[in-house]
């Protein structure tokens, strides 16, 4: 799309689901196929470490909110940067190359509704910018399970307009229908759809007497406490082979704990990214190298569980 | 394969991704086996990669042995043999001593 909307705003997806869902597989997808066109992509990762910037660069402009998730701590960030993109394309001359979609990747720790409320709220963003629709991404394979036990994840579904299902090769058509009629007790509005790495996937017709296993009631505070971020530097003494039987003894261990890790790591074969979701792993990926790689052997770790200062002290004294 | 994401990609474990040439992954795997069998020793488990046959040996001081096929299979193989999963985040790997 290139020309003005009618009423000269912009158009806002807010792009959320859970940790690991598979949120920036789908949208490095649709920025591949050009599902959105000229598109201003801000992602917002709760860690200070970014890594879905690297993989969404083809994207016309991006801009990347570090340390902060943006429906809580880090709404400010949100709003100026936001606020900046409507000044820059404020100065564009109406017929000129301007600016006409926005795509949001909230964190996977955010809720939708609350920066949907935000945005909404703010009074210099309401006159520019439309939110177009909130896409929620939910992970086939782990979603039965943190439906159980996360209020977040209730939460997240409960502000889609569009559910857009990932993973959905990895779990049987019993498993999937249970899970997509819960869904639709949670939001009977939203559509429902799937995808498998960010390609449309077809999903049959859900049957009307599907039956939804009743979810048990959550109260807001969790014991378990909450699940937060936590940076790891690498030793430089320390090897990724050495990192990698660490860290496959800890998802074995902890795996349930551990929602969410990420990073990249210097090795032999290049700059590798790792990512898990509990304890499955994706398959890694060598990344191209680039100018700034200051990041590399910082490692993301999101879960509950554990003391912050632990992780370090650990892989020093298991494999150092 | 998707010229996005690189998908699927090639086979193998992710914990052997980190070598590409058929030299590094030799020298990996002999690395690997031997912190392998540092961490496993004080639970009374041995591991060996000769680089040979693929997969790991794991071996119990009364002399039981199996072949594992990666390190996920590993830690499932020693929590069976030891009734609990070796956690890294155990104590006895956080005290300073």
């Amino acid at each position: 799309m290139t020309t003005d909307f009618v009423d000269g705003r912009m158009r806002l997806t807010v792009l959320g689901g859970y940790l690991g869902s598979g949120k920036t597989t789908w949208l490095r997808h649709q920025l591949h196929v050009g599902r959105f066109g000229p598109v201003h992509v801000i992602v917002n990762e709760a860690a200070e470490t970014g890594v879905d910037d690297v993989l969404l660069a083809s994207a016309s402009g991006l801009t990347l909110l570090a340390g902060g998730c943006s429906c809580c701590t880090g709404r400010q960030d949100l709003i100026d940067a936001l606020r900046t993109l409507c000044d820059q394309r404020s100065r564009v001359a109406s017929d000129g190359q301007r600016l006409h979609r926005i795509v949001l990747e909230t964190s996977g720790l955010a809720d939708p509704a609350a920066i949907v409320a935000a945005i909404q709220g703010d009074p210099v963003l309401v006159n520019h910018i439309v939110i177009e629709q909130t896409l929620v991404v939910v992970d086939a394979l782990h979603s039965l399970a943190q439906l159980q036990t996360e209020p977040l994840g209730r939460r997240q579904i409960g502000a889609a307009d569009r559910l857009i299902l990932s993973k959905c090769d990895a779990v049987d058509l019993a498993v999937l229908t249970q899970l997509r009629a819960i869904l639709r007790t949670l939001n009977p509005d939203a559509l429902q759809s799937a995808a498998e790495l960010g390609a449309e996937q077809p999903l049959p017709d859900l049957p009307d007497n599907a039956q939804a296993p009743p979810l048990p009631p959550l109260s807001e505070d969790d014991t378990r406490g909450p699940i937060f971020p936590t940076r790891l530097k690498i030793d430089a003494n320390i090897d990724w082979s050495a990192f990698a039987l660490w860290l496959s003894a800890l998802l074995h261990a902890r795996g349930n704990d551990l929602v969410r890790v990420k990073g990249v790591l210097p090795t032999p074969a290049g700059r590798l990214l790792l990512q898990t979701v509990r304890k499955v792993v994706q398959s890694p990926e060598i990344l191209p190298a680039q100018d700034n790689q200051s990041e590399d052997g910082t490692i993301v770790f999101i879960g509950r569980g554990f003391r912050p200062e632990d992780l370090q002290k650990s892989l020093r004294r298991f494999v150092g | 394969m998707c010229n996005a994401c690189g998908n699927p990609a090639v086979p193998g474990h992710w914990t052997e991704a980190g070598a590409a040439t058929p030299g590094d992954r030799l020298r990996a795997r002999f690395h690997r086996a031997g912190l392998l069998d540092k961490v496993l020793r004080p639970y009374g488990l041995t591991a060996h990669d000769g680089g040979v046959v693929p997969g790991i040996q794991l071996s119990t001081l009364s002399g039981n042995q199996s072949i594992v096929p990666d390190l996920s299979a590993v830690w499932a193989e020693a929590e069976r043999l030891l009734g609990r999963p070796i956690d890294p985040l155990d104590p006895v790997f956080l005290n300073d001593d």
